[in-house]
């Protein structure tokens, strides 16, 4: 019998709609005439689910008792007996109840396929083994119910039931995926939004993870050798060379930023030769273990093409390279590997690092000039090599040519060779030669050959001018010369310029990266900006180390801006480079200016903000305080009147008002001088070990009116938290008043604890109009109402003042929404961790 | 007639509280600073103490530092709302208890009367009565609306330190001690713990108890409810 085929849909978390999927396949199925039974499903309640049973064959559970509770598990026997086509079985993961024949679902499903019938399943991706710790660390929730990877991978289908944080927040929030009194702090805490894309983003993972493997399968089946990029990775070539660090490290970097693996190699190659001196591969192999990455090593003769080759096999999708250096010595410029690695790595992205050390001793990096143009010690050696040994033998093999070559192709030719020595050597050469040719041509060439006199006045005139041109060659070679270099520094001055430039106008704080720029340019050690005077020196800014402490440590560039000096150490510079520095220090000194600049204008807006606040809490404090004030001077005038006896009910209710206007203002004091401890910063908290639930007992002590509208479920067995009573008291009393005042009549506020991670949350859940989330931060600004809801006691600081005080303990305060509808305040709390 | 040491330098508050004091038949003898009170304590022998924290000049917790050097008299403090901390130190340099500015004439009385109790042997209470439960403390038994209520040996031990001190703070280091022994000091978890049961047996609503209060961080009270007959 054919084995059946297992479909299994995969999703994040619950709720995304993972058996409404397989419901709706079975469904569809059965439509077109297959023959589908459910062996077992788990609507939860969810009415979209419910409803997509239809009219769906359930094949009855089988009831079975464990300790005095029934259990429903699938029945595998009457399933066998009914052989459907399909079979239809929720949550793969789940253990059976013992009693059962297996001991998990899958298992039961491994029967179902043995016997032919195709199954469709459901799993969460938390049920999956290898994720199964990653996904505790992220929702603090253990997962207990696993399956093997391999069992999953073995399905023949996986689909990836995919639903947007958001929109599962959404589907929570109205109540569809859990009923509101099931909904507790572990389960808001799972439905984060950050948990949930983390889920998320490991669901399409772990499915990608597939999908890479079927494509290799499918690759190898039809002898595709293309680089298909689907997973990136990076593979990096070394060398041996001291800078493979750096290239490994940036490699990388780059896979962990594109998700992708690490692989390194080293070509050896076959005949020995390419192996330099000094080569530490070793300690490049444990580095690429430590970063996650792969090694190995390829022999081969033709660099290149070796290295491409295994990229492709590799199916790289990046290849990174160091840049070659050329030797100095060759006159050929070497076909660089990297060129012929381009032209044979078609598909992959190739990416040529450069190497960082401009060398600290080496000279300034711009200014580096083209070999042609400068006339180097070489250059003007060969030359006077060609005049001492090439021009002698010229006039010898013109002596041999005498019959058939005359005066005027003798000196043509002499200036040809002595124009050739002033252009590869310049002034001096071509002087040189100049001299010595024309004193050649004339001993051997002009009659009367042999002497150095002269009878004709034409050759006499022929000479002249052979040795005015070569003259002039030489010294035009010369100035062209230096003109080229002066013109490549120029340049690269300008280059400089306009990059330090741009990064002044980029960047927020451009002081760093300006004085860096300044020291890798001029290749010195170190750099600071100064500011003081003598013997007091204070530096503002740096980079490189050891940092100069004094205008003393090097060269110093006074920057014309309230004592500030720039200070270079470590090198000497050229005169050259002085006009490029004094560029730099003006960029500098802008670039003080601009930090400067913006610190005030920072300071500028902080101070405005005060005063919108300053006015705000004047309003407020006016009303909040006259309105209780006012009440009780009426009533107690009312009381003093001597011309009016009051009845004992009248004065009953007077006094009563007294009472509770002067708990009223003694709360709003209370507020007011809270909110301004915590402004001043002179909170103080004294933390100690608290049980939970005693807090919230005295903070509820204090509130009015409470007892039937706030249902407490602390539970004592949590651990303490480590807090200042008073101050988290009053927080919480702030916030349950906050949500009982919001609170529609008949619904109760209510207070819960768990213990999640190394926090305690305590939620303050009500049922109210809840918050909508872009108001969600302006509700802990001071002094804000939503609404007018002016009739709290609380200036409209109740909130502020509980998240002034929660933070300052080192907790955390957050706003959710209510399943269901309402707002629920969470509050995080450390737990005390029991002294050793 | 019971002595009373009012010491306050608000001269309302010292008006206040004698007028009050004086109307329900205590003697009262008043100071405005803290060496006024140590040297009326000495020269009239009060039988309790009210002191107000922030006293100008000889800081509270001194006085009661002082009084402790010869007396074991009872001390009320009366702290301020954000004074947290002094109300502790107070508490630790020999304080019996404590009262917060603004306060209720009804409850300062209260914890007055609390607290002069315990120095005044009383003859032993047959048993405790509240509306919700009742507490015989010769049978060791307790009721719940009528029904019988089982409490553990250690329950019983908390509910009877606490039932005995009516309206008084008894620190979680008191309380530990005389249930679990002298070398208890620190675990405070016990505390929570058992007195979480008791809530739940004898109170009506467990977590927003009415009787056997929990000061956080400091201790508890059992407040009985009822008007109990003054000195």
């Amino acid at each position: 019998m054919a084995r059946g085929t297992l479909r299994v849909y995969l999703g994040a978390a619950p709720g995304v709609g993972k058996t409404y999927a397989m419901l709706d396949e079975g469904w569809r199925r059965n439509q077109r005439g297959t023959d589908v039974a459910i062996g077992m499903v788990l609507t939860h309640g969810r009415k979209n689910t419910e409803a997509q049973l239809r009219d769906l064959e359930i094949v009855p559970t089988k009831k079975i008792r464990y300790r005095d509770a029934d259990f429903e598990e699938m029945d595998v026997a009457a399933v066998l007996a009914r052989n459907p086509r399909v079979c239809l079985v929720d949550e793969y993961a789940h253990t059976n109840v013992p009693g059962s024949i297996h001991e998990k679902r899958w298992q039961d499903v491994e029967d179902l396929l043995e016997a032919g019938i195709d199954v469709i399943s459901t799993l969460n991706i938390q049920h999956l083994e290898s994720v199964n710790d990653v996904i505790t660390r992220i929702t603090g929730v253990v997962q207990r119910e696993t399956v093997p990877d391999a069992v999953v991978r073995r399905a023949d289908q996986i689909e990836l039931v995919d639903m947007s944080p958001e929109a599962l927040r959404r589907r929570m929030a109205h109540g569809n995926i859990y009923p509101p009194e099931r909904v507790d702090a572990a389960l808001s805490n799972y439905f984060r939004p950050g948990n949930l894309g983390a889920l998320r983003e490991l669901a399409l993972l772990w499915v990608a993870d597939r999908v890479e493997e079927s494509l290799h399968d499918y690759l190898a089946a039809h002898g595709i050798e293309d680089t298909w990029e689907t997973r990136e990775r990076v593979v990096v070539a070394v060398t041996g060379l001291p800078t493979d660090e750096t290239l490994v490290r940036r490699a990388a970097r780059m896979a962990g930023r594109l998700r992708g693996d690490l692989v390194a190699v080293h070509v050896e190659a076959g005949d020995g030769l390419a192996a330099r001196p000094g080569t530490d591969l070793h300690g490049i192999r444990k580095l690429v273990g430590e970063l996650g990455g792969r090694y190995d090593e390829v022999v081969g003769e033709d660099v290149a093409s070796v290295l491409a080759q295994y990229a492709r096999a590799e199916k790289a999708t990046q290849l990174v390279l160091g840049e070659t250096h050329h030797p100095r010595r060759r006159l050929l410029p070497q076909r660089s590997t990297t060129a012929a690695i381009l032209r044979e790595s078609v598909g992959i992205d190739i990416h040529v690092i450069a190497h960082e050390d401009a060398g600290a001793g080496a000279r300034p990096a711009f200014g580096r000039v083209p070999r042609f143009a400068r006339l180097s010690a070489r250059r003007q050696g060969v030359a006077f090599a060609f005049v001492v040994l090439g021009l002698p033998l010229l006039a010898a093999v013109l002596t041999q040519l005498r019959d058939h070559l005359g005066l005027p192709a003798d000196l043509l030719l002499f200036l040809a060779a002595v124009v050739g020595i002033a252009a590869v050597g310049g002034l001096l050469p071509g002087l040189a030669g100049a001299l010595v040719g024309s004193i050649l041509a004339n001993w051997y060439f002009v009659p009367p050959i042999h002497t150095l006199t002269i009878d004709d006045a034409d050759n006499a005139t022929a000479l002249v001018v052979f040795v005015a041109v070569a003259v002039t060659v030489a010294v035009l070679v010369d100035r062209a010369a230096k003109r080229t270099t002066e013109a490549v520094r120029a340049r690269s001055e300008a280059e400089v310029v306009a990059r330090t430039a741009s990064s002044l106008v980029g960047e927020p704080d451009p002081l760093p990266v300006l004085l860096e720029q300044l020291r890798t340019t001029f290749s010195v050690r170190a750099v600071a900006v100064l500011a003081g005077k003598e013997d007091a020196w204070t530096c503002t800014a740096s980079a490189g180390s050891p940092a100069p402490t004094s205008p003393e440590d090097g060269l110093a560039v006074p920057l014309g801006r309230d004592d500030s000096v720039l200070v270079l150490a470590g090198s000497q510079l050229a005169l050259e480079d002085h006009r490029m520095l004094r560029t730099f220090a003006d960029q500098v000194a802008v670039a003080l200016e601009a930090t400067s600049l913006r610190a005030e204008a920072a300071e500028a807006a902080v101070l405005s903000q005060a005063t919108v606040l300053r006015t705000a809490i004047l309003q407020s404090v006016s009303h909040d305080l006259r309105t209780p004030l006012a009440s009780i001077k009426a009533s107690v005038s009312s009381l003093l009147q001597p011309d009016v006896a009051w009845s004992e009910s009248d004065r009953q209710l007077f006094l009563t008002t007294i009472t509770t206007e002067t708990d009223r203002l003694n709360r709003v004091v209370g507020n007011l001088l809270d909110m301004s401890r915590l402004q001043s910063g002179a909170i103080s908290p004294n933390v100690r070990p608290v049980g939970l639930e005693e807090v919230v007992a005295s903070a509820l002590a204090n509130l009015s009116g409470l007892p039937d509208s706030v249902v407490v479920e602390v539970p004592e067995t949590l651990p303490p938290v480590l807090v200042d009573p008073a101050l988290i008291e009053r927080a919480i009393a702030n916030v349950v008043s906050n949500a009982v005042a919001w609170s529609p009549p008949g619904k109760v506020v209510r207070v819960e604890a768990a213990a999640v991670l190394d926090r305690l949350h305590l939620q303050v859940i009500d049922q109210g109009p809840g918050i909508r989330p872009e108001m969600r931060d302006r509700v802990f600004e001071p002094f804000q109402r939503l609404g007018d809801q002016s009739n709290d006691s609380g200036a409209g600081l109740g909130l502020a003042v509980a998240r002034g005080f929660v933070e300052a303990l080192g907790g955390r305060i957050s706003l959710d929404d209510t399943p269901g509808g309402g707002l629920t305040v969470t509050i995080e709390l450390p737990i005390a961790l029991e002294a050793a | 007639m019971t002595r009373v040491l009012v010491v306050d330098d608000e001269p309302q508050i010292r008006r206040a509280l004698s007028i009050n004091l004086r109307a329900r038949g205590y003697s009262v003898d008043l100071a405005a600073s803290g060496e006024e009170a140590l040297s009326l304590a000495a020269s009239n022998h009060p039988d309790v103490v009210l002191l107000d924290l922030g006293l100008p000049g000889l800081d509270g917790i001194d006085v009661v530092r002082g009084l402790r050097g010869w007396s074991t008299i009872p001390v009320i403090v009366l702290s301020v709302r954000d004074a947290e901390a002094d109300k502790v130190a107070a508490l630790d340099a020999g304080a019996d208890d404590y009262v917060t500015k603004p306060f209720g004439m009804d409850e300062l009385l209260a914890r007055l009367r609390a607290a002069v109790r315990r120095h005044q042997p009383v003859p032993e209470q047959a048993s405790v009565e509240t509306p919700d439960f009742v507490i015989d403390l010769t049978s060791k038994k307790a009721y719940v609306r009528g029904e019988d209520v089982h409490l553990t040996p250690t329950e019983w031990s908390l509910v009877e330190v606490l039932v005995r001190n009516p309206g008084r703070l008894v620190t979680q280091r008191q309380l530990l001690q005389q249930v679990w022994g002298p070398q208890y000091e620190r675990e405070t978890n016990y505390l929570r713990v058992y007195m979480a049961q008791v809530r739940r047996k004898l109170e009506p609503h467990p977590s927003m108890p009415r009787y056997f209060i929990t000061e956080p961080g400091m201790g508890y009270r059992f407040e009985p409810g009822m008007a109990v007959p003054d000195a």
